[in-house]
């Protein structure tokens, strides 16, 4: 026998062997069913530790906070039934549900509320969440159901933050030791409060997690939650046409791919979320409000939404976007894409179009300014594009310079070497922003300075009043059109694809959205 | 013999030296700097204390000494991503890219020899020239691409495999599940390495049914098949094993786009996140473990060429 004739002899046995491992896909849905959420790495799983999106995501579903966002966003009771928040807003109590238990059978105290924010205030715990909860002078325990947190000032975002990543930690399972050297714990067999409960942990390829029967809630309606480990956002768009994911979410360019297939769902949810240009107003370039300005009304942002959006986002008005409980200033109009006006606004501050259309000052030097973006991302890198361009039509010389996130984060941002740079800032929907845009302040990227803007949001995060902090963001969503701190682009909604069997999912971001997990279910196949 | 061991021991340590020294500087100069201080939102506070956490406070010069004391030690740090001693990470992926990579160069030898042979016996014939068109598309084509297109058709459309993956969660342990989920990423990767393989085989057993030697053999009233597998494949042999020796950097330091596309937990997954990360233990900690298969694994091929080409002498 030749080789040839051997290969062709062996073909039918090995179209024998492809069929036969092919056959059997085990069963899905029912009762029993199983929710398959992807992340892209291994999680810690520890909410005072979590340091990035996916470890977010499944403490969600393990740690509950003390509380948790309703679907408009505002803080509703989970661990913590009711509280009281003193006159003068320093001081609030938590009244604990009573008869919860961890996932081990201990009792669920007040010394664990206590111990987590602890860790929290505790930087060398290796607490990520330090800034988000500095304002707490020290926690009480008053007894086993009642927890007190004493507050240096008031602060209007506290419960938001509650209910945000504010997971809770059970205080036993660290006696001894420090939470970074507790790996059993962080990697594989984590102890929650909540709807599921880790059964087991294979690492880089799967979490399981299987219903708690202890849970203080309503019992989950699935059996288990898997979290499979899925790198690649393509495969895992891939993956859910395939029946092996049931929710995932999507960039804009990836929607083409799923029109037309019935078994996935494609929803679109507001999240407390703005992208921007930051321009360095350490510059004196960018000193001048007028010119942000003008940069401002260059941008066709509706152009860019529909475009490389594909219609996934919201038209913005100024930094508080649209999911912010509220506080979305409606009634102000919002710049609009005018060319004619932003050539008025360039000429007032002091850039007039010269040989060629270009605008230059009275000196005759080009207005030139180059953006950073990160690379990898289509939607970002294609919007700087769509900027690049539309600003060439107004006369404005921009290059992009694309890198890796950490390193424009790390050696231009932070150092303040950079003229602009395309971002975004993920925010608790409580609409303060005091960190990002008030003078000096630790997030503060772009050096941004307004006296009145400061007033304006310390007054905002000052008072649980609703009504007056309405007046106040209000008032900054108008000053803002005047004296633009960033150039936002958009506020983009969430792209969340599903199986067309699951239901129960509450309209929220995906974060927010899993503090709802024992209320997720599958229909049967 | 014994002196081309030891000479080729110490430039094996010449060669791991070298190498990780240039990898910790490197990496070290990589812009950006550990990813876990990139969160804009991480204020100076927090960022400090991580800082301090990791030893990054320490002088550049300070840190190499340390690492070298450490991995002395067999310690190799841990993972700034994982917070979790790198070489335990290591100890779990390596398996699995040994598995899929180890299966894949056995798929390509399965594919490329016999075809080689084949194709041998008459060069520029019609499977020689369907098989160059074929040969140039495997090589062109990329594997992020091939394999979300094989996902796309045999597991989203048609179902028969699963889309990635080791295995069902909770099946861990079930052979045929296993199986299934390496269908398709062993494919993948096997096809361009068949090219290769085939490339080389193909040339060598032309040459090899030119060479005088088979005259005698034929005389000596073997059959054409003898001739073929005991002569011409033999004499390929040597050059074959250069390929496959190129490689074991792969089979130990994985297939980074192969196992993202599927979700394999693979070393070449791991490389790239710990590398894009700026993860400085696991760069590391993954650098002298490839280094030192690498090196063992060229020493170990330099002993075979003596087995496969006598006029090899090693001295």
């Amino acid at each position: 026998m030749t080789p040839w004739r051997a290969t062709r002899r062996g073909l039918p046995w090995l179209l024998f062997a492809v069929q036969s491992i092919a056959c059997g896909r085990p069963g899905v849905g029912g009762a029993g069913a199983t929710l398959r959420l992807a992340l892209i790495n291994d999680p810690i799983m520890n909410p005072v530790l979590a340091s990035e999106l996916g470890s977010i995501l499944i403490n969600k579903v393990i740690f509950p906070g003390l509380l948790r966002p309703d679907s408009a966003g505002k803080p509703a009771p989970d661990l913590a039934l009711s509280w009281e928040i003193t006159p003068d807003q320093r001081r609030y109590t938590f009244h604990l549900r009573p008869n919860v238990v961890w996932h081990d059978g201990t009792p669920f105290r007040a010394e664990d509320v206590k111990f987590t924010f602890d860790q929290i205030l505790d930087p060398k715990s290796g607490s990520l969440l330090w800034s988000d909860f500095s304002v707490i002078d020290q926690v009480e325990v008053a007894d086993s159901l009642t927890v007190r947190f004493e507050l240096k000032a008031p602060f209007a975002p506290f419960l938001t933050l509650l209910g945000h990543n504010a997971g809770i930690a059970p205080a036993h399972a660290f006696t001894g030791r420090a939470m970074l050297d507790a790996t059993d714990f962080n990697r594989t067999k984590p102890i929650g409060t909540g709807p599921f409960q880790v059964s087991s942990a294979v690492s880089g390829s799967s979490i399981t997690l299987s219903a708690n029967p202890r849970y203080y809630g309503p019992a989950p309606k699935l059996a288990r939650v898997v979290f499979k480990i899925v790198p690649s956002q393509n495969a895992q768009v891939a993956q859910l046409r395939a029946g092996e994911l049931d929710l995932v979410t999507i960039e804009p360019g990836q929607l083409a791919q799923l029109a037309g297939d019935s078994s996935v769902k494609v929803s679109q949810v507001s999240v407390p979320q703005h992208y921007y240009v930051g321009f360095n107003q350490q510059l004196p370039l960018f000193k001048p409000a007028v010119l942000r300005r003008a940069l401002g009304m260059a941008v066709d942002r509706q152009a860019l939404i529909d475009g490389v959006l594909k219609g996934s986002a919201d038209f913005p008005t100024g930094t508080i976007p649209r999911a912010s409980q509220g506080f979305f200033a409606d009634e102000l109009p919002p710049l609009q894409y005018d060319t004619t006006k932003a050539l008025a606004l360039f000429a007032e501050a002091g850039w007039r179009r010269g040989s060629g259309g270009r605008l230059q000052n009275a000196k005759g030097e080009p207005l030139r300014l180059t953006l950073l973006v990160d690379k990898g991302n289509p939607t970002r890198e294609q919007a700087a594009v769509a900027i690049q361009q539309d600003f060439k039509r107004v006369g404005v010389d921009l290059t992009i310079r694309a890198m890796e996130f950490a390193s424009m984060v790390r050696d231009y941002i932070q150092t303040k070497r950079y003229e602009a740079y395309l971002i975004w800032w993920n925010t608790p929907s409580d609409p303060d922003q005091y960190g990002y845009y008030g003078t000096g302040q630790a997030n503060n990227d772009v050096s941004y300075s307004n006296r009145r803007a400061d007033s304006l949001l310390r007054a905002g995060r000052a008072t649980n009043d609703v009504a007056a902090r309405k007046r106040a963001y209000a008032a900054f969503q108008a000053l803002e059109l005047e004296d633009p701190p960033v150039l936002v682009l958009f506020y983009p909604r969430e792209i969340q694809a599903r199986s067309a069997r699951l239901r129960g999912v509450p309209p929220l971001g995906i974060r927010d959205a899993l503090r709802w997990v024992e209320q997720f279910e599958l229909a049967p196949e | 013999m014994f002196r081309f061991l030891v000479q080729r021991v110490l430039y094996g340590a010449l060669t791991l030296w070298v190498v990780t020294t240039a990898t910790f500087l490197l990496i070290q100069a990589a812009p950006g700097g550990p990813a876990i201080l990139a969160d804009p939102k991480l204020g100076p506070v927090e960022r400090h204390a991580i800082e301090v956490r990791l030893g990054l406070d320490q002088p550049l010069g300070i840190r190499y000494l340390t690492w070298h004391r450490n991995v002395a030690r067999g310690d190799f740090g841990r993972s700034f991503l994982y917070q979790t001693p790198a070489i335990d990470t290591i100890r779990g992926r390596l398996p699995n890219t040994v598995l899929l990579t180890g299966l894949a160069l056995v798929a390509a030898l399965g594919f490329a020899m016999p075809l080689a042979v084949a194709v041998g016996r008459r060069p520029g014939g019609w499977l020689d020239r369907s098989l160059a068109a074929i040969n140039f598309t495997t090589l062109a084509i990329p594997a992020f691409w091939f394999g979300i297109v094989l996902i796309l058709l045999v597991a989203a459309r048609w179902r028969l495999l699963p889309a990635g993956g080791m295995s069902t969660p909770g099946l861990e342990d079930d052979m045929v599940d296993r199986l299934r989920h390496l269908v398709l990423p062993v494919l993948v990767l096997a096809l361009p390495l068949a090219s290769e393989v085939f490339r080389y085989a193909r040339s060598g057993v032309i040459a090899g049914r030119r060479a005088p030697h088979l005259t005698p053999a034929r005389a000596r009233g073997l059959r054409e098949r003898g001739v073929e597998w005991r002569h011409v494949v033999r004499n390929t042999l040597v050059s074959l094993l250069t390929v496959v020796g190129l490689q074991v950097p792969l089979l130990v330091g994985g297939a980074a786009v192969t196992e993202t596309v599927f979700s394999w937990p693979g070393m070449g997954r791991l490389g790239v996140e710990a590398a894009l990360g700026r993860d400085y233990p696991m760069v590391m900690a993954i650098t002298v473990i490839v280094a030192v298969t690498v090196v063992g694994a060229n020493l170990l091929i330099d002993l075979l060429y003596g087995l496969a080409d006598p006029r090899v002498r090693l001295a």
